[in-house]
C-alpha cells in the first residue's frame, strides 16, 4: 500500500459529505463545551484537524460502546426466550484519529479474539474505517507513544493517515480499505506528493523525549516483583475512581448485567468496567482479593505492561497519555514507568 | 510556605502524626502528597493551584491511606467544610486527625494552572465563599489574602437554567447525562460518599441501573445529589473529575438551595450544627404531605 495522495480542507468536508450521503456514520474530532470529543459529524466543517489535539477520551467507544445489549430476554410460562442484537453494524469512517487511538484497536483485537470471538467488537472493526492524522509531536508532557512502540505518525491500526502539509494533507493509504477510500474519490484528490519525511522524524524526536522505556526490560522486572516496596505507596493518591480506564484506549474490561424492564421482559448488557473500583474483585462472600488500593492499581500497571505483553507479547498501552491528564489525583503513568525502567537500570 | 513545612515537620518529628497530607508540585502541576519524613516536609506547597480537596483522604473508605496512621491534612476553608461533614456525620472523630489550616484567597480551576488568580482563572465555587480562614482548623498557617476576584459562571449558568422552561431544562440535562459512562469518578472523588456499600453497587433489588445509558445515568446522578443534599461541600471535585465534562456541580448547588431555603441550613465548617440530614424537627415544613 503506497498510495499517497494531497487533499484540502474543502475536499475533506465534501468528502464528510459523499460518506455521509452513501449511508456511512462519519466520526470525527468536534471542539464542544466539554473539550474535544471523538463525534459523529454530518458537516466537514465542524472537524478540529489540529496536530497536536488529542480528544479527550479515546476512540474505543465507536467500537466498543460504554453500554451494549447483548441479548434481551422474555419470560413465556416457564420458558425464556432469548434474543440476540442483530449482528447488522453501520458502517463508519472516523477522519482524524489519533495514530494512538487507531493502534489501541488494533492492539485489543487480539484478547477479543483469544478464548472467544466477540462479534460485536469485530463486527464492528470490520465496519469500521480509520483515517488517522499524523500529530506535530506530543500533545504535551504526558504523550509517550514512542516509549511503547508507537509513533505520532505510526500506521498501526489505522486503514490510512493523513499527514499535514501546507495547505491541507497528504492522505498515505494503508491498508485495502484506506487504498479504496482514496480510489472511490479520486476526484478529491490531488496529484501524488510525499509528506516532509524530516518533520515526521523531529514530531517522533519530540516525543521521545518525553520519556524512554525498554518495554521488555519493564516486563521482566515487573513478572520479578509482584511484591515490592514501590507497590506500598503507589496509590495513595489514588482516588480509585476509574477515570483512566474510561478515557484509555486500551482498557477494556466489562461488567455485564441483567436490567429487566417489566416482569416478563428484560436486558442483559455489557457496560465499561474498571479494576480500579474495590467492587471489581469483590467476591460474594465478602472477600476482596484485591483490598486496597495499593493492591487495584499495581494490577494495572501489571496488566498492562506484564500480563498482556505475556499472553499476546504487546503492551496494552499505546502512550496517550490520557490517564495522566484526567487524574484528579495527580497520579503520573509515565512517571511511575520511569522510575520501574530506573530499577531496571538503562533507558528513562 | 516554610510556616507550613516547619509545621509539619514539627508534626512528623514529634510523633504527632505519621503522615502530612498536603500539596506538592507534580508532573502536572500540584498534587496531593503523602509526606511521611520529616525530611520530606520541604516538597509541601501551597497557592492558588492547591485545587483538590483533601478531606477526601479522610474518607473512611480508604483503609491504605488508614493503614498509616494518624494524619494531618491540610485544609481549606472550603476543605474544612467537607471535615465536619465526616465529623457530623460520626465517620471521623476529632482526635483522629490534625488539620493544617491555609489561609486561602481562592483557588484556580485547573491545578495545571496558572497560578495566577484572576476573573478568568479563578474556581466558580470561589465566588460564593467568604471565608478565607478555615476556623475549624488546628493550626492556622500562610498569609493574610484578600478575597479572590469574583466569577460566578457556574452562578451564572445556574441562574441560565433557572430562567429557562421544564423542557429546555430537561433537555440541557439529558444532553450532559448522556455522556456519563459511569466510571464513578464523581463518588470516589467526594469527601462525603462514604457508604461502604454505594445504593448503586446493589444489585438485589437493583435500584439504581448500572448501565451508562441515560435513564440509569439520570438515576444515578439525581439520587447521588439527593444523598448530598445539606451535606455536599460544593468542593466541585466530582465536576472535575469527571471524564465526560458533566457540571455535576451544578445538581449539587441546586440541592443546596433547596436545602438553605426550605430548612434554612447552609453547610458550615462547624460539625456541632446539626444538618437537616438526620434531624428531626417538629415545625419542619411538610405541606407536601396531603
Amino acid at each position: 500500500m503506497s498510495t499517497t495522495a494531497p487533499i484540502t480542507k474543502a475536499n475533506l468536508a465534501n468528502l464528510v459529505a459523499r460518506l455521509v450521503a452513501g449511508g456511512a456514520r462519519v466520526v470525527a474530532p468536534v471542539r464542544k463545551t466539554d473539550g474535544l470529543r471523538y463525534r459523529e459529524v454530518t458537516d466537514g466543517a465542524e472537524i478540529v484537524l489540529e496536530p497536536r489535539g488529542l480528544p479527550d477520551m479515546s476512540l474505543k467507544a465507536v467500537v466498543f460502546p460504554p453500554t451494549e445489549p447483548l441479548t434481551s430476554y422474555e419470560r413465556k410460562g416457564r420458558d425464556v426466550a432469548l434474543t440476540a442484537p442483530p449482528l447488522i453494524f453501520q458502517p463508519t469512517v472516523v477522519l482524524g484519529s489519533r495514530p494512538c487511538d487507531a493502534a489501541g484497536l488494533e492492539i485489543l483485537d487480539r484478547v477479543m479474539n483469544w478464548d472467544l470471538r466477540d462479534e460485536l467488537w469485530f463486527g464492528r472493526r470490520r465496519a469500521t474505517t480509520i483515517v488517522s492524522l499524523a500529530c506535530a509531536g506530543p500533545a504535551d508532557r504526558s504523550c509517550f507513544c514512542t516509549a511503547v512502540g508507537l509513533a505520532p505518525d505510526a500506521t498501526r491500526g489505522s486503514d490510512a493517515l493523513l499527514v499535514p502539509v501546507n495547505g491541507g494533507f497528504v492522505l498515505e493509504a494503508v491498508t485495502d480499505a484506506g487504498e479504496a477510500l482514496v480510489k472511490g474519490n479520486h476526484d478529491l484528490f490531488g496529484v501524488p506528493a510525499q509528506a516532509d519525511a524530516e518533520v515526521r522524524q523531529q514530531a517522533r524526536q519530540a516525543v521521545a523525549a518525553n520519556l524512554s522505556l525498554d518495554p521488555p526490560a519493564v516486563q521482566a522486572w515487573l513478572s520479578a516483583h509482584f511484591e515490592d516496596p514501590l507497590w506500598d505507596p503507589i496509590a495513595l493518591r489514588c482516588h480509585g475512581c476509574g477515570a483512566c480506564a474510561s478515557v484509555c484506549p486500551t482498557c477494556h474490561c466489562f461488567d455485564v448485567v441483567d436490567e429487566p424492564e417489566d416482569l416478563a421482559h428484560g436486558t442483559r448488557r455489557r457496560n465499561w468496567d474498571t479494576c480500579q473500583a474495590a467492587k471489581f474483585t469483590l467476591h460474594a462472600s465478602g472477600h476482596n482479593p484485591r483490598a486496597d488500593q495499593n493492591v487495584r492499581f499495581r494490577q494495572r500497571v501489571m496488566h498492562k505492561f506484564e500480563i498482556y505483553p505475556e499472553r499476546f507479547g504487546q503492551v496494552l498501552c499505546t502512550g496517550c497519555g490520557r490517564c495522566s491528564r484526567t487524574c484528579p489525583g495527580g497520579q503520573d503513568l509515565p512517571e511511575i514507568l520511569a522510575a520501574i525502567q530506573a530499577r531496571v537500570g538503562g533507558a528513562a | 510556605m516554610n510556616e507550613l513545612r516547619d509545621l509539619a515537620r514539627r508534626l512528623l518529628g514529634d510523633g504527632t502524626v505519621k503522615a502530612v497530607v498536603g500539596y506538592e508540585e507534580g508532573p502536572r502541576g500540584v498534587r496531593p502528597v503523602f509526606v511521611t519524613r520529616p525530611e520530606d516536609a520541604d516538597q509541601l506547597i501551597f497557592d492558588p493551584r492547591a485545587v483538590q480537596n483533601l478531606v477526601t483522604f479522610l474518607n473512611p473508605r480508604r483503609p491504605h491511606v488508614k493503614r498509616l496512621g494518624k494524619l494531618a491534612v491540610v485544609v481549606k476553608a472550603c476543605d474544612a467544610r467537607a471535615a465536619a461533614g465526616l465529623l457530623r456525620e460520626s465517620q471521623l472523630r476529632r482526635d483522629e486527625v490534625v488539620l493544617i489550616g491555609v489561609r486561602c484567597g481562592g483557588v484556580v480551576q485547573s491545578p495545571e494552572g496558572p497560578a495566577t488568580l484572576n476573573e478568568e482563572t479563578v474556581a466558580p465555587r470561589c465566588g460564593t465563599c467568604a471565608q478565607r480562614v478555615p476556623t475549624l482548623a488546628d493550626h492556622v498557617v500562610g498569609p493574610e489574602l484578600p478575597a479572590p476576584p469574583v466569577q460566578s459562571s457556574e452562578d451564572e449558568m445556574m441562574a441560565r437554567l433557572d430562567g429557562r422552561p421544564h423542557a429546555e431544562r430537561w433537555d440541557f440535562w439529558m444532553a450532559e447525562l448522556e455522556r456519563c459512562v459511569r466510571c464513578n469518578a464523581c463518588r470516589e472523588v467526594c469527601p462525603l460518599c462514604f457508604c461502604e456499600r454505594c445504593v448503586q453497587d446493589k444489585s438485589e433489588p437493583q435500584w439504581i441501573e448500572s448501565s451508562p445509558h441515560v435513564r440509569g445515568n439520570l438515576a444515578w446522578h439525581l439520587t447521588r445529589a439527593l444523598h448530598l443534599a445539606g451535606r455536599c461541600s460544593t468542593c466541585g471535585e466530582c465536576t472535575r473529575a469527571c471524564p465526560a465534562g458533566i457540571p455535576l456541580n451544578l445538581l449539587n448547588r441546586q440541592a443546596a438551595r433547596t436545602v438553605a431555603a426550605r430548612f434554612g441550613y447552609v453547610v458550615g465548617d462547624d460539625p456541632g450544627v446539626a444538618a437537616p440530614v438526620g434531624t428531626f424537627r417538629q415545625d419542619d415544613a411538610e405541606e407536601f404531605i396531603r
